[in-house]
């Protein structure tokens, strides 16, 4: 059955889709501001983190456990997230509780009173994160390959840097509210157990007269450009294993090649079949943890390849992932392809039962083509993808410009093994 | 051979080799999830084979009569399969989830699984992978102490060794001992298989019962003995960690105690979302991570609290966690924190009953510790019986103010 979206742009300046579906018990919203940490003053790095950890520590009409209390009071699961260049706030509830979870939501990113207390200890908890980032490899290697790879701000980390946080204060927060938080900087998507007009009533009530001071700013799309810079660096560390990642040029979501690279990245690494998996973990034993991903500011796109290993398995593991991509050029089978475009419509499919899932999925549509895309629309697009599309794909997009970063006891001693 | 009930969503039947099998209706869903549960764990392990149970499993992917690996891997991707499968210490899960229309091939792959060859060939390159697992874990901090705390106190217990096994035993490990344990182990009795979505039951039944019917019987053998829970202290001082680990554990309600249900409401009251541990420790600066859990076991039970946080600040997190524990105690839980418990618990219910995926780890759950499945209303029944009485009943019984066990992971020699 056809999905029908309601896409609409409220008159306080907030764009919304609304997905209603009756029969599910729930409603999730997902609210994305165009406040991330690409948007921090480079002075300010890690802003974004700080601000995420204190706003929901008061407002006009709580104190911030009252402010929780209320959520709890109708049972609604919320949650915020700092991103690249939106921050997102979200909430999943019974369709009883729709409005006053709009209501809180609405009340929170409105009128955050910022207490200074709680945006000091939001500066000491992400400090203490930042420094806590030694003990994840993983997350830390993609912190450094991108601060080494992207160009600004786009490298930057959602932590931020240790210099940078310490001189973060109060009036830093407000500012950065002030500056970004306003209902035209605003996507909302709503799926679940109610009406679209409905919804679009109770947001824009909620956040009506919240236009800002820059009335152009409606319906404007400030986004960023990926430039990718080459090179391979080692980070010496202290760890039982190696983690490495590497990135090259990708797609944009908006660029006809992005359903191709994902059937290509479907190949790689859709399932145990992937390629990855076959040829680094079930034929030669290099690893537990291998995967291809692709990475999507608003404008550009990065495929990364990533492992960890035991020093003594690097080189073979980094030759491996290497080879497997360019191998695709030459053997790429109609097998593999049509397996891959099975996973990703499956896996479509599939999380479609999830409300969550789908008020998230209808928020990107908004971020990055700026309309919601019908879910038949989006599988068509990858049901159409051929095994010459992915071949044309791969001699578009050569691998010379490759960046990558290992983190562990040792690193390639030769540098990255060259096509 | 399904309920007599039509209200139930549940069929149930077992085959006459002794797999129980469990089909939930969910008419609303456009996916379809199955899956085996194996009643077997690394706490099934002999000592000397620690880490067989997770071994195998991976080695049940590894080829069977009628598959190879390849083939079983190009099988799930071919159907659009999101699958895996997880060995805790006390149990093994093999589980899919597919569009609708696939769940007879799901079916047909994880039971001709569940009979795999463990082929030789395949046995050496699998233990370099499952070594490579082992120095993952050892390198993520959460686990490392997670996997110390058992070690230290429950020794001789076979809660004591890690999931994973050790270096030493993976090294050693020998496939012709595995495979006679295989047979054990994953005897039909001792296996439960289960199934969600929008289905007709009686024919997923039918099928299974012409995949798995002709499954030999056989006696998967005694369980381990109760393990039992010593006070006292432990430090482990590694210094490739920046941050300190710090846990402190009491004896809890075993996973089908009365009072379980309870168990788990009070840790979350202590350290769950909006919790005391949360405003009085995380949001004093001192650790960015605080919390509490309830582990359990269906012989076993374990209240856990923990943090992780910097070095010079364990003496405080551990005073501000016994403090918590003892104002719980002394002080009972506020209503509205109850409440919060039973209003969060309503809403995950109904976002579990959305997709079978999820059910089907919830009547994992159900099958293992109660021996059936439970509706949501009826866990939400047991949610909602918590009350000031039984909090206070459960802290009587299994006190969280007494010196319980502590352990410490990280750069610093702590506890001393």
């Amino acid at each position: 059955m056809r999905e029908i979206i309601d896409h609409r742009r409220l008159d306080c300046g907030l764009e919304l889709a609304v997905l209603p579906m009756p029969r599910r018990p729930l409603v999730a919203l997902d609210i994305r501001i165009y406040a991330g940490f690409a948007f921090e003053p480079p002075a300010r790095l890690g802003l974004c983190h700080v601000l995420d950890e204190a706003i929901s520590k008061g407002t006009a009409r709580y104190n911030g456990r009252g402010l929780n209390d209320a959520f709890d009071a109708i049972g609604a699961a919320h949650w915020t997230h700092p991103g690249r260049e939106l921050m997102r706030f979200a909430g999943l509830c019974l369709p009883e509780h729709f409005g006053r979870l709009v209501e809180l939501h609405a009340e929170m990113i409105r009128t955050p009173a910022f207490p200074e207390d709680a945006c000091r200890v939001a500066v000491e908890l992400t400090r203490q994160a930042l420094d806590a980032l030694a003990d994840d490899p993983g997350e830390l290697a993609r912190k450094l390959l991108h601060r080494r790879a992207y160009a600004p701000p786009l490298n930057r980390h959602v932590l931020g840097e240790i210099d940078t946080l310490a001189g973060i204060r109060r009036e830093h927060l407000v500012d950065h509210w002030r500056r970004c938080f306003t209902a035209p900087r605003m996507l909302a998507a709503v799926a679940g157990a109610v009406e679209a007009s409905s919804a679009a009533d109770v947001l824009e009530r909620a956040f009506e007269g919240f236009a800002g001071d820059d009335p152009a700013a409606k319906g404007a799309r400030p986004g960023f450009t990926l430039d990718l810079r080459p090179g391979y660096e080692h980070y010496p560390k202290d760890a039982e294993q190696t983690h490495v990642i590497m990135c090259f040029p990708g797609a944009a979501a908006t660029d006809p090649d992005f359903p191709v690279e994902q059937v290509t990245l479907g190949v790689l690494d859709g399932g145990m079949s992937g390629r990855l998996f076959t040829e680094v973990r079930e034929k030669q034993g290099l690893v537990y943890w291998v995967g291809a991903w692709s990475d999507q500011p608003s404008r550009g796109g990065a495929v990364h390849l990533g492992a960890s290993t035991t020093p003594e398995n690097l080189e073979r593991t980094c030759a491996t992932l290497l080879g497997e991509v360019d191998r695709l050029e030459r053997d790429l089978s109609e097998a593999e392809v049509r397996r891959a475009i099975t996973g990703i419509v499956a896996r479509a499919r599939t999380r479609g039962d999830v409300t969550q899932a789908r008020a998230s999925r209808l928020a990107d549509d908004l971020f990055f083509y700026g309309r919601p895309i019908p879910l038949e629309e989006k599988i068509a697009r990858v049901e159409a993808v051929t095994v010459e599309d992915v071949r044309a794909y791969l001699l578009r997009r050569p691998r010379d410009v490759l960046a990558a970063v290992t983190v562990g006891p040792a690193g390639l001693k030769n540098g990255l093994p060259r096509p | 051979m399904p309920d007599e009930s039509t209200s139930s969503p549940f069929t149930q039947h077992t085959l006459a080799n002794g797999l129980r099998a469990v089909v939930e209706v969910m008419p609303d869903a456009d996916s379809a999830a199955c899956g085996f549960l194996v009643r077997t764990g690394s706490r099934d392990d002999p000592p000397d084979m620690a880490g067989a149970a997770h071994f195998l499993e991976h080695m049940m992917f590894k080829g069977t009569p009628r598959r190879t690996w390849e083939q079983i891997n190009i099988a799930f991707d071919e159907m659009g399969s999101f699958y895996n499968a997880y060995t805790s210490r006390d149990r093994t899960f093999y589980h899919g989830w597919v569009p609708r229309t696939a769940l007879e091939q799901q079916m047909e792959l994880l039971a001709d699984m569940m009979r795999s060859t463990l082929p030789p060939e395949e046995f050496e390159t699998e233990r370099n992978v499952v070594l490579e697992e082992i120095a993952m874990s050892n390198d993520e901090l959460s686990s490392f102490a997670y996997d110390f705390l058992y070690e230290q106190a429950c020794p001789g217990s076979s809660l004591a060794w890690p999931v994973l096994g050790w270096e030493s035993t993976i090294a050693h490990m020998d496939r012709d001992r595995m495979a006679a344990d295989f047979r054990r182990r994953y005897a039909p009795g001792n296996m439960v298989f289960l199934a969600a979505g929008d289905v007709d039951p009686d024919a997923v039944l039918r099928h299974l019962e012409s995949l798995t019917g002709d499954w030999q019987p056989a006696d998967p053998g005694p369980g381990s003995p109760p393990p039992a829970l010593r006070s006292g202290r432990a430090a482990r001082k590694v210094d490739r960690f920046h941050q300190q680990a710090v846990m402190l554990a009491f004896a809890s309600a075993p996973a089908a105690h009365p009072l379980a249900e309870t168990a788990e409401a009070a840790a979350a009251v202590l350290g769950g979302h909006n919790s005391r541990f949360y405003w009085n420790i995380v949001q004093k600066g001192l650790c960015t991570r605080a919390g509490c859990f309830h582990d359990d076991y269906a012989d076993f039970g374990l209240t856990v609290m923990y943090a992780l946080c910097e070095p010079e600040n364990c003496e405080a997190v551990l005073e501000a966690m016994r403090r918590e524990a003892e104002n719980l105690a002394r002080g009972g839980a506020e209503p509205k924190e109850l409440q919060r418990v039973r209003n969060l618990r309503r809403t995950s219910l109904a976002s579990e009953s959305e997709a079978p995926y999820y059910r089907l780890n919830q009547l994992v759950e159900d099958l293992h510790y109660h021996g059936a499945p439970r509706t949501g209303a009826a866990r939400l029944a047991a949610v909602d019986e918590v009350n000031d009485a039984r909090l206070e009943a459960f802290l009587r019984a299994f006190p969280i103010t007494q010196e319980g066990f502590l352990v410490g992971v990280g750069p610093r020699a702590w506890p001393e």
